[in-house]
């Protein structure tokens, strides 16, 4: 009995250390009836943590060495970042809502299919959006940025960035770019092993765009999911997809597993073709000096998926009101100005150009230093809208079972 | 002797907290989550899950797969370790093939595969090298190595982190079993070389280590990295398997993952079950000697 006692106390011990972050922060219902400047001064002398994406050493060089001085010295804010992306949020979120404790994470930078899925496990806390200051300067009336994956984001996540898929390609090796579907048909069986997409995000992305080729273009796939009309164009796409397949990398009987090793194997000369969801990203990684320069992008004519990124606050975060001033930073104009430079980043703003400053606005159209990616505003015609998310689960299982596996 | 069996108490407890716990744990929580029992997104009990993983997902051909691979890159790792041992065994006692044998050890799986990757794949050094000699006459002439349907730069990547383990492993028993003095003995009553390396020398370093074999067969069919950079969607091998169900865009797969991961630690249990009940032989001889 007397070793039961010891376990248990020793067990209750291990509990306390675990769960003993202190909360100094105000509650969600007491967030609300705070004004913004009582919430900047909650905020002082705070560290949120951030989780993000850190595949990329610009992203990082921009949110480490910008954003987190700013916030610092501008708010007393000390800003960690943490490395994780989509699933990992959400498990972690799962977890932390299952086992019913506060957050590891204040902050976190969000695509759609996992604000998608940060909706279902209702981990969100919103909306939160009206309250920045800076939300006034949002472009939310443009449905690339107020709508993800065509849901309303209702102030649930605030638009941080904006980027448009583009294929990337080997200018001396691909002199007649592919526009549609039975060009890039062509193009793969004049040149087999040169083409492929990878078996994550940005090969569904590419697919998103074809399935909505077949369906008509542009809006056929607007609104909510539509089962009958996937059952109608995925076995389409599918058929597409196996046209192709002999022709592509490795006979299409392996995809790259993600973007990073594709761009690795467009580097090499393995492929003539690469592709990104961020379109100013030729000018990234020649800058960097991963493609050299004969590396170019485009949007051919059956269009490419433009969608934009956000930032979310867990609904079990602790540090809420410094997590909200952190973002309202972020949406600045100063720092959106900063993001949109290809040295930077080379992040489109998501920011309504009517609602800046003169001066601001000219800042912004002479920021605009892309020397090998296309402009946006040539790309923009031939943006398509993301889809629901119902479209992309189904396009991944079933790429597996009728493509992969078959 | 109280003293004694209070730390014995101690040990065990803490075995228990942080080793056999959080195990039981976890294997209890997967379980509940695959019968939809608990999980934020589930539902109640159902045996959708696992009618799934039974009949509909490529459980039994991943599972194939990964045997397949983790036997041939046993096998072979041991035929090279032992090749090493008993042709080099005194290189491996001093100078500079004892010291380099030492270090692929310190290699993580990633950067192997990376290492393999730059060495065999079609754009690699191999293919360069081939390609400037005049051999071939470019990338599609030099045959798929890396992530080809026969887990070739798979088995190449695990082979380079496993073999100086077990030559280590062999050359440490060769020494402690005295099989130098046995092969003498051999000798003298008159073997040829051949018999004494398949009759004497071959069964007692097997034999000894075929515990240590299995826990490898088993370590090899549960890697992830070199997997997932080396190997192919279909077929694929376990980890990367599951790690495609539990996080993917479809949550509702996730009770799926945890099947997974039952039914196969439940095969594998089995696995070392059955070994352990053919082998004890060995471990009482072990333990008695």
């Amino acid at each position: 009995m007397k070793k039961l006692n010891v376990l248990l106390l020793f067990l209750l011990s291990l509990l306390l250390v675990a769960c003993g972050k202190s909360e100094k922060s105000p509650s969600s219902a007491q967030l609300e009836k705070l004004t913004w400047e009582q919430i900047e001064a909650t905020a002082s002398g705070s560290t949120v943590n951030m989780m993000m994406w850190a595949g990329d050493p610009k992203i990082n060089a921009y949110v480490q060495n910008y954003i987190a001085p700013a916030v610092k010295e501008q708010y007393n804010i000390d800003l960690k970042t943490v490395n994780g992306q989509g699933n990992n949020i959400v498990q972690l979120l799962m977890t932390e809502k299952q086992a019913g404790k506060k957050s590891n994470i204040d902050m976190m930078w969000i695509n759609g299919e996992t604000f998608y899925q940060l909706r279902q496990i209702k981990g969100l806390y919103g909306p939160f959006v009206d309250r920045l200051p800076n939300s006034q300067l949002i472009d939310l009336e443009n449905p690339f940025i107020g709508l993800d994956f065509q849901e309303p984001i209702k102030g649930m996540e605030a638009p941080w960035g904006n980027v448009q898929m583009t294929l990337i390609y080997n200018s001396e090796k691909v002199k007649q770019l592919p526009q549609t579907r039975a060009d890039l048909l062509a193009y793969v069986k004049k040149y087999p092993g040169t083409f492929t997409f990878d078996n994550q995000f940005t090969g569904l992305t590419f697919m998103k765009a074809l399935l909505i080729d077949i369906a008509g273009g542009k809006d056929a796939l607007a609104g909510n999911y539509d089962a009958a009309a996937y059952k109608k164009y995925a076995p389409q796409l599918w058929s597409y997809l196996r046209d192709l397949r002999p022709y592509l990398w490795k006979k299409g009987e392996v995809f790259p597993e993600n973007v990073a090793q594709m761009h690795q194997l467009f580097a090499s000369g393995e492929l003539y073709f690469t592709m990104s969801n961020n379109d100013a990203e030729v000018d990234n990684k020649i800058n960097e000096g991963l493609f050299q320069e004969y590396a170019r992008a485009y949007v051919p004519d059956f269009g490419t998926i433009q969608n934009s990124h956000y930032l979310g606050i867990p609904g079990n975060a602790v540090d809420k009101a410094a997590a909200m001033v952190v973002i309202n930073f972020m949406i600045s104009p100063e720092a959106q100005l900063k993001k949109q430079s290809p040295e930077v980043w080379g992040d489109g703003t998501v920011l309504n150009m009517d609602k800046l400053t003169e001066s601001m606005q000219a800042r912004f159209l002479n920021s605009t230093d892309r020397k090998f990616s296309p402009k946006r505003k040539d790309i923009q015609d031939k943006a398509l809208m993301e889809i629901a998310p119902q479209y992309m689960i189904n396009l991944a299982d079933d790429f597996r079972k009728e493509i992969i596996n078959k | 002797m109280k003293l004694n069996k209070i730390s014995v108490v101690v040990v065990q407890s803490i075995f228990v907290l942080f080793a056999a716990a959080p195990l039981i744990f976890g294997f209890g929580y997967a379980l509940l989550y695959s019968f939809g029992l608990i999980g934020v997104l589930n539902e109640g009990f159902t045996i959708v899950h696992w009618e799934r993983l039974l009949f509909e997902s490529n459980f039994w051909g991943t599972l194939l797969f990964s045997l397949v691979v983790a036997l041939v890159t046993m096998g072979l790792s041991l035929f090279f370790a032992l090749l090493v041992v008993v042709a080099w065994y005194k290189n491996l006692e001093r100078g500079a093939l004892s010291y380099i044998v030492y270090l692929p050890l310190a290699f993580p799986g990633v950067v192997m595969a990376f290492y393999t990757f730059q060495l065999l794949s079609k754009s690699g050094f191999l293919s360069r090298l081939l390609y400037n000699l005049g051999i071939t006459n470019g990338l599609n002439d030099f045959p798929d190595l890396i992530n080809d349907a026969y887990g070739i730069g798979i088995i190449f990547s695990l082979l380079l982190l496993i073999t100086p383990f077990f030559i280590l492993l062999y050359a440490n028993m060769y020494r402690n079993e005295r099989i130098q003095e046995l092969t003498e003995l051999a000798s003298t009553l008159g073997a040829k070389p051949i018999q004494i390396t398949l009759k004497v020398v071959l069964p007692v370093l097997l034999k000894k280590s075929a515990f240590t074999i299995v826990l490898f067969v088993i370590f090899v069919m549960g890697t992830y990295e070199i997997p997932l950079l080396l190997g192919r969607q279909n077929p694929s091998m376990f980890s990367p398997f599951v790690i495609n169900k539990l996080q993917k865009f479809n949550l509702n797969d996730i009770p799926q993952a945890y099947a997974i991961s039952i039914l196969y630690i439940l095969l594998i249990a089995l696995l070392i079950g059955i070994l352990f009940w053919k082998l004890r032989g060995l471990f009482i001889e072990r333990a008695t000697t």
